[in-house]
């Protein structure tokens, strides 16, 4: 066993973590996942080489994906998440007063394992009698749910929130047009949809590519940032896809929300939730470069 | 007792302990067997490191795909040169970290590169635009070598006719991948396999030291790898190959070099080779023609491979000594092909005696096929 682990998404750099403890490692179906303990971090997860979640920082990711879209809509009943099977973005979910979730992952053993060797992180979440967790690919069920949403309105989602891994690995379809086609017919017109997406100061073309492909499908497509220390690269985004204006809702009304909610954030507040939306150039350099094409 | 052949070495032994230990090995794991040492390749992989104290060694996993020679490297804190999906698959299953691997076909499919990321190698070869623009959607993850032709009239297998650029065409792909955002890295060769001297690698070292001078004075970006390849013999003669003496020149290349770039080797068979040893059992024998022919359990269609691929003519140990008659040895298939040795003196042999083959390690296994449904030799540690 190795005592470091060193990420291996980049060539010419990499971040370094010292393994204090090993927890749990397999490999299966091609995949390399480990959850180590490390003394600054807490426990880490990492798949493929690449960090997945850690218990020091987690929270800034979960709160942001969870609570930006949800308080933005404001009176959300239903909620989706694909992947997440850690159990971070479901227990953020559940703290507000929604009707249902529903959360699509891949793999069961994902499930099982994070609640033994992650369980801060779901929390007990697993056990809210709002959930019903769906084990199947992403894709299809979308596809289906989509389908099934013809006939039954009231089964579409306010939120989707799509909590992948990252395009390069089992998420890529997660990244596909037809993903992001089949998610909207799944969503209410008010809907919001929230994806992970990357850190563009490295991988620039991971926005511009969510920029082109979902953005066929709303009127409204960007999106908001936050900075996850491990996430290595500065800000980490998010994409915003909606056919509302739930973007320009009014600080005053998200303090409301957010007060009624008791969500016991350590990061998300309406005056982040606000100014997430505001981007570095860089990132506005981005997208305007394949905005044009 | 030695006798060379034209192109084959042969011993003729008939050491009581060392044909007990053999015995030992069949008796126990059955026969045919591939015996592996790993204190044989640790051996091998730190003279080669004394040789080249600067070069960062990556073994090169095709001479030898096996999971017991890879924890060995994997405990010699050595690097692995990878080529292929099951190659990355190999090393998962010893939890080896891409971030320790640098992949080295100079041509893939999108899918193969995609699968090499999310296994973590970030390091990969090209030796042509085409090749270099398959990269782009990644190129802020990569880093890329660029892999240039020096051909080799001394080296046993020639390994820069399929694969490099020349010095010219190297000039124009590293400006145009500047031009494309893509950083080149550095170069890479190989001169060869099984080179007889290493005045190849000397003027491929000191024609890409010059050449990645030249274009640093251009570039916004500094070359600063150089991978030296492989081609460090294996000792098929027996005749006590010096390491050292033949690093010298190439050794005294690279400290020529700024000491800042990075220098890697893809070593194999000089690694592997002499860490295996093939035991074999006669099964039976006949005199036909006046030859005595002798059938072994195992042959080229399995860990003789190499003498149809790689044109190697392995050491034989022969069990007995005694006066000698025109003889033949044969693997066990149907096939004629299925030769191991012919046009040698053999003394007359017994079924059930063991023919040692000695430097077996690396492109023997490897290149074993499924021919006759016949199941591979036994690999065993000892």
């Amino acid at each position: 066993m190795s005592k470091f682990f060193k990420e291996t998404l980049y060539d010419a750099v990499c971040q370094e973590f010292r393994v204090d403890k090993m927890y749990f490692e397999n490999k299966t179906d091609h995949q390399h996942l480990m959850i180590f303990h490390n003394a600054q971090l807490g426990r880490v997860m990492t798949l493929d080489g690449v960090v997945q979640t850690t218990e020091a920082d987690e929270f800034i990711y979960h709160e942001m994906m969870a609570h930006v879209p949800i308080l933005a809509h404001g009176k959300a009943k239903r909620v989706l998440i694909i992947g997440g099977g850690d159990g971070g973005m479901l227990r953020e979910v559940v703290k507000h007063r929604v009707e249902h979730v529903t959360q699509v992952e891949i793999d069961q053993a994902v499930v099982d394992m994070a609640k033994e060797y992650l369980p801060r992180h779901s929390n007990g979440a697993y056990d809210d009698p709002r959930l019903n967790l769906v084990i199947a690919d992403g894709m299809d069920f979308v596809k289906s749910h989509a389908e099934h949403c013809i006939n039954h309105e009231d089964e579409k989602f306010d939120i989707i929130i799509s909590d992948s891994t990252d395009p390069i690995g089992p998420g890529e379809v997660l990244f596909s047009d037809n993903f992001y086609a089949l998610a909207k017919n799944c969503l209410h017109d008010d809907g919001i949809m929230t994806t992970q997406n990357g850190v563009p100061f490295f991988q620039k073309d991971e926005i511009q590519n969510t920029y082109q492909r979902m953005g066929t499908q709303f009127s409204d497509i960007g999106f908001y940032v936050a900075p996850v220390p491990t996430y290595y690269g500065g800000f980490m985004t998010f994409a915003w896809g909606t056919n509302s204006k739930a973007r320009d809702i009014k600080r005053a009304s998200l303090r409301e929300r957010f007060n009624a909610a008791k969500l016991g954030t350590r990061y998300y507040n309406p005056d982040i939730h606000k100014a997430a939306f505001a981007l570095p150039q860089y990132i506005i350099n981005a997208i305007d470069e394949v905005r044009s094409e | 007792m030695i006798a060379p052949s034209t192109n084959r070495t042969i011993t003729y032994t008939t050491d009581a302990s060392q044909q007990q230990d053999y015995a030992a090995l069949v008796e126990k794991h059955g026969s045919p067997l591939l015996v592996y040492s790993a204190d044989i390749l640790k051996r091998q992989y730190q003279s080669l490191n004394n040789a080249l104290p600067d070069v960062d060694i990556y073994y090169a996993v095709k001479a030898h795909p096996n999971a017991a020679i890879i924890n060995t490297i994997d405990e010699l804190g050595g690097g692995f040169d990878i080529a292929s999906a099951g190659e990355m698959d190999l090393l998962l299953e010893q939890k080896i970290s891409g971030r320790r691997t640098i992949h080295t076909h100079p041509i893939k499919k999108d899918q193969e590169i995609r699968d090499a990321l999310r296994f973590g190698a970030t390091t990969f070869v090209v030796d042509n635009i085409d090749e270099l623009k398959k990269l782009i959607p990644y190129k802020s993850r990569v880093g890329i070598l660029l892999r240039l032709s020096f051909r080799s009239k001394n080296a046993k297998i020639d390994l820069s006719k399929k694969f490099g650029c020349d010095l010219l065409e190297a000039e124009e792909i590293t400006l145009e991948a500047e031009k494309l955002g893509l950083h080149i890295k550095g170069f890479s060769f190989h001169v060869g396999s099984q080179c007889e001297s290493p005045s190849k690698h000397v003027e491929a070292i000191e024609a890409c030291h010059q050449l990645m001078l030249k274009l640093n004075n251009i570039l916004k970006q500094p070359l600063s790898t150089l991978d030296i390849g492989g081609g460090f013999p294996a000792d098929y003669s027996l005749s006590g190959f010096d390491i050292d003496a033949f690093c010298q020149p190439i050794n005294d290349a690279l400290q020529k070099l700024p000491r800042d770039w990075h220098l890697l080797a893809e070593p194999g068979r000089y690694l592997v080779a002499p860490s295996v040893t093939s035991i074999t059992t006669i099964s039976g024998k006949s005199l036909r023609h006046g030859i005595r022919w002798y059938y072994l359990d195992d042959g080229v269609y399995g860990s003789y491979s190499g003498q149809i691929f790689d044109h190697t003519n392995y050491p034989l140990q022969i069990p007995r000594t005694g006066e000698t008659y025109p003889s033949i040895i044969a693997g066990p298939t149907c096939d004629s092909i299925d030769i191991v040795a012919e046009d040698i003196a053999l003394p007359e042999l017994q079924i059930g005696d063991l023919i040692i083959g000695l430097q077996m390690g690396a492109y023997t296994a490897a290149t074993k096929t499924r021919f006759n449904s016949l199941p591979d030799a036994k690999f065993i540690s000892i």
